[in-house]
């Protein structure tokens, strides 16, 4: 016995030692390590001191692998790198990256442009759209990409009947995006006809026109499979993606990365992938992922803390940038509470709020006070809307006229008298960096108008169960828009349903003449026309304070400082293939 | 310290051979009403508590029509006994599901990510008793001396402190300060090592690969030392007082009065007698360290089974946590009877009753 307690205590020493100690000549790898890391040192020199020593370090090339890789810190683990059936910004953060669709999101805008397809017109109707594709792109697999491609994926999509799609239906899969972009599937979608008009031209007919169609299509779901590797994967398809992009799929370790390697044969010469590799890391902890990032082992991260937001500013070697806004968190009214149902009682909640304090301090300085539902980027934002002004004596006094003189501490939920419960949410969210700070904030703004209420969570999956049944009076939420259309904002939630029923999930809001705005700007095509609708809706929606939007929160990313080339989109799908490691 | 009695008396030990057995298949069967037990437990537990897994799926997005229909693809819409006799049925047949997110079946995945945490696991257990236990015997011996105060105040320290805290600091200390040690995963970003078995330590040995085998060793050393913190500071403490009740026996006197070695006198007489808690203490720390590598395999992004099982709890992804749950029952099942069946082997007088 004593003799193997012995011998384990000299091999974990010895372990130790030579773990810890200087790289061993058998170990390159741990080499690697070093070697990067004073790289990354001398980098920040070069940048700060002269151009000869930025000369002798491009002369001297990357010794070893991991330079010639760019390492991205996500949050999680994909779901599956199928991107027609994913929903998730980390999965689709990789299918990105891989596929490319008839259209894309141009640079850091929600402007739509050309990517398989050349280019397109519309008829006068706006229902009939044909789309010119690029000649020359080319599968991972090396099949070509043609008009036969783009219509055996539009059948995987939205085809009952298509064997695909019938089996990953079976396997428990599904559709979401193509049914919520495209009204459903088979007879139910929006499509009456998609058809080849020739190897390089595709035409869609479509039963209603449809406002948001482009930016529909530019979305991150889709794109284009390269139709036998779809056929070979069958339900395995997110194991196996293959498409046109940049970087082609190498291998999906769970729980730890996903490696991709640039696609030698990519269309776009002038945009052909810089570095050799991308390999995306699985970090779940914010924490740990900052380590990560400071000891130079991943170059970029996303999910970072507003509390660190300054301690990346402040470091040398360390860059921050800026999502545009596209997400907007906001403060919920149940119409199911009598009280609530008052505009007088909503807008004393609004004024008595006083969100300035809130989007600086508990936001790390990148939000932004939200007046509407709209983040200031999109084309339906109206400029004009004055926010209302933050006054206590105010809101105590509309509170008074409304039948509350001495404040609000109780309501009349579904007939039954209830204490006032405020629901924050119990994870962060792009909207709502830590919700429970914002939370606690908002009602101690509230409690000094007369407003008392009582802060409640619970756990996420509940929550939202809790909010869709109608369940909860008033609570915290948001939305991250998916296509830069504004119906994908306003409509989303106050568009009544098919028969103008109020829907439990929004709170029962039932306001039909905000709805057939709503309804009417979505049936339109022209961009002018469409602006307008949206404006007059979020007038509508400002001066009746349907909910209260307190902030748009532009999502921190976190670079080492030598990382160039990145650029990030509002919708947060973001092409690698642009990215340098120096 | 066996050899010795089965020199003595042959047949004395094959009675209590034969005992030791009639005893170990009684707990083996055991086994199955605690395994029914938990399944059940799980399975209720799990479908009492509010939120849906198609709910999750579709976060913001979720309205009920779009529910309805993915709980209906789910199966989810059954009956719940209905439910679990088809989840008890496959399970019996190896087969625990398919994940509800991720559509993998549960158990290769519990298979393909054990041994990461059980390499992490056996890590931690071995840097704490290897530490542990010699902290305790000499702090016992030298009772009262500088070193005493300062391993149990480092012990006390080390049951205090959150794993996940200490975790963080670890990184903090030896990667960004020092970059002497990675910070978290279990290989480098660009190792290309294709496992056989997923223990890397064991594999890279096999495969003769020492590169790859340092690379794993350097990234179990700060998780192993982080999960393994609170065990080694308990067995310290264990040890510690275990030995000085043993030191204050009248034996012990009687061996130093005979004039036997310091040495001889601790390790013959004094640690045989004090093993047996100790030895209970580290097989409840074993079953502690599956719950601790939760914490830790999320701070290190270790890829284990922990971690994975704590995702699937908040996605309600309910394959995978009635498997993963089932699975642990049984790994600490199987640990409890190890451990009693030690105590006979270090204890001779421990009886199978």
């Amino acid at each position: 016995m004593r003799q193997v307690v012995l011998c384990l205590v000299l091999l974990s020493v010895l372990s130790f030692i030579v773990a810890c100690a200087a790289p061993t000549p058998a170990a390159p790898a741990v080499q690697t390590q070093v070697v990067e890391r004073t790289r990354v040192v001398e980098q920040t020199r070069v940048v700060e001191q002269t151009k000869v020593v930025e000369k002798v370090i491009t002369a001297t090339p990357a010794p070893k692998p991991g330079v010639d890789a760019f390492i991205f810190g996500a949050q999680g683990e994909p779901v599956c790198l199928d991107p027609a059936i994913i929903t998730d910004g980390i999965s689709s953060r990789v299918t990105r990256q891989i596929f490319e669709g008839l259209v894309k999101f141009d640079k850091d805008t929600f402007n739509v442009v050309p990517q398989l397809a050349e280019k397109w017109e519309v008829s006068a109707d706006g229902k009939v759209w044909t789309f010119t594709l690029r000649k020359g792109a080319k599968f991972h697999d090396g099949t070509d990409f043609n008009a036969d491609a783009v219509i055996k994926n539009f059948d995987y999509w939205q085809n009952n009947k298509n064997p695909l799609h019938a089996a990953q239906i079976k396997a428990g899969q599904t559709f979401e995006y193509f049914k919520n972009q495209f009204w459903g599937f088979d007879d139910a979608s929006i499509f009456a006809k998609i058809e080849a008009v020739d190897p390089s031209t595709v035409r869609f007919t479509l039963k209603e026109p449809q406002g948001p169609f482009l930016n529909n299509l530019a979305m991150f779901m889709f794109v284009f499979w390269s139709p036998s590797a779809l056929e070979k994967a069958g339900t395995n398809s997110c194991k196996q993606p293959v498409g046109t992009g940049a970087y082609k799929f190498v291998e999906w370790k769970a729980n730890e990365q996903v490696t991709l390697e640039a696609y030698a044969d990519y269309w776009d010469k002038p945009n052909v992938a810089k570095m050799k590799r991308v390999i995306i890391r699985n970090i779940p902890n914010n924490s740990a992922r900052l380590l990560a990032l400071s000891a130079g082992e991943i170059h970029a991260m996303e999910g970072l803390e507003p509390r660190d937001v300054d301690a990346v500013k402040g470091d040398k070697r360390l860059k921050l940038l800026l999502r545009p806004a596209n997400t907007t968190g906001y403060v919920a009214f149940n119409y199911k509470v009598k009280e609530f149902q008052d505009p007088k009682v909503r807008q004393a909640f609004a004024i008595a709020l006083n969100k300035q304090p809130i989007v600086d301090k508990l936001y790390g300085g990148t939000g932004v006070i939200a007046k509407e539902f709209q983040p200031p980027a999109m084309w339906g934002y109206n400029k004009d809307i004055q926010d209302h002004k933050f006054d206590t004596a105010v809101a105590k006094k509309l509170l008074a006229d409304a039948g509350f003189p001495n404040g609000i501490s109780e309501i009349t939920f579904d007939g039954k008298k209830v204490p006032l419960d405020f629901w924050y949410m119990p994870v962060s969210r792009p909207y709502y960096p830590n919700p429970k700070d914002i939370g606690t904030a908002i009602a101690a703004d509230w409690a000094k108008a007369g407003i008392n209420v009582s802060l409640q969570t619970i756990d996420w999956a509940t929550y939202l169960d809790k909010r869709k049944n109608g369940q909860l009076p008033l609570y915290m939420l948001g939305w991250t828009g998916d296509n830069g259309d504004p119906d994908n904002f306003v409509c989303y939630f106050f568009c009544l349903n098919a028969k103008d029923e109020p829907k439990p999930e929004e709170g029962f809001f039932a306001d039909k003449e905000i709805s057939d705005v709503l309804k009417k700007a979505a049936a339109t095509i022209k961009v002018d026309d469409r602006a307008k609708l949206y404006q007059q809706a979020e007038k509508m929606i400002f001066d009746k304070t349907i909910r209260i939007f307190v902030a748009n929160n532009q999502p921190p990313l976190a670079f080492l400082a030598n990382v160039d080339g990145y650029i990030v989109n509002p919708t947060g799908s973001e092409y690698f293939n642009t990215v340098v490691v120096k | 310290m066996s050899q010795g009695r089965r020199k003595k008396s042959p047949p004395h030990l094959l009675a209590r051979n034969k005992k030791m057995f009639r005893y170990l298949i009684r707990r083996l069967l055991t086994v199955i009403p605690v395994l029914l037990g938990v399944s059940i437990l799980v399975f209720g537990f799990l479908r009492l508590i509010p939120g849906d897994p198609a709910q999750v799926m579709l976060g913001e997005r979720a309205t009920p029509e779009n529910i309805a229909r993915v709980r209906e693809q789910l199966g989810l819409n059954k009956p719940v006994y209905e439910q679990y006799l088809i989840f008890i049925g496959n399970a019996l047949r190896g087969d625990l599901g398919r994940s509800v997110l991720r559509q993998e079946p549960v158990m290769q995945e519990i298979l393909r990510r054990f041994p990461a945490t059980i390499e992490l696991a056996l890590s931690a257990i071995l840097v704490a008793i290897v530490v542990g236990i010699p902290a305790g015997i000499i702090s016992a011996v030298r009772r009262g001396s500088i070193f005493d105060a300062g391993s149990m105040l480092i012990a006390l320290t080390g049951v205090s402190m959150p794993v996940f805290w200490l975790g963080l600091m670890l990184v903090f200390l030896f990667s960004v300060v020092l970059h002497l040690l990675p910070t978290g995963g279990r290989l480098g970003a660009s190792a290309n090592f294709s496992t056989l078995t997923n223990f890397l330590l064991l594999d890279s040995l096999l495969q003769a690969n020492l590169d790859v085998f340092f690379q794993s060793l350097r990234h179990l050393i700060l998780p192993a030392l982080a999960l393994g913190s609170i065990p080694m500071a308990i067995i310290a403490r264990m040890t510690r007082s275990a030995m000085l009740e043993v030191l204050s026996q009248d034996y012990i006197r009687t061996a130093h009065a005979k004039g036997l070695r310091e040495r001889t006198v601790v390790v013959r007489h004094a640690l045989r007698n004090a093993w047996l808690p100790v030895v209970t203490v580290v097989g409840l720390q074993v079953g502690r360290l599956l719950s601790g590598a939760i914490l830790t395999e999320t701070v290190f992004s270790w890829p284990g089974i922990g971690r994975w099982l704590v995702d699937a709890i908040y996605a309600r992804d309910y394959p995978i946590v009635q498997g993963v749950t089932l699975f642990i029952a049984l790994i600490f099942v199987g640990v409890n009877l190890i451990v009693d069946l030690l105590y006979a082997w270090v204890d001779p007088r421990v009886k199978f009753d």
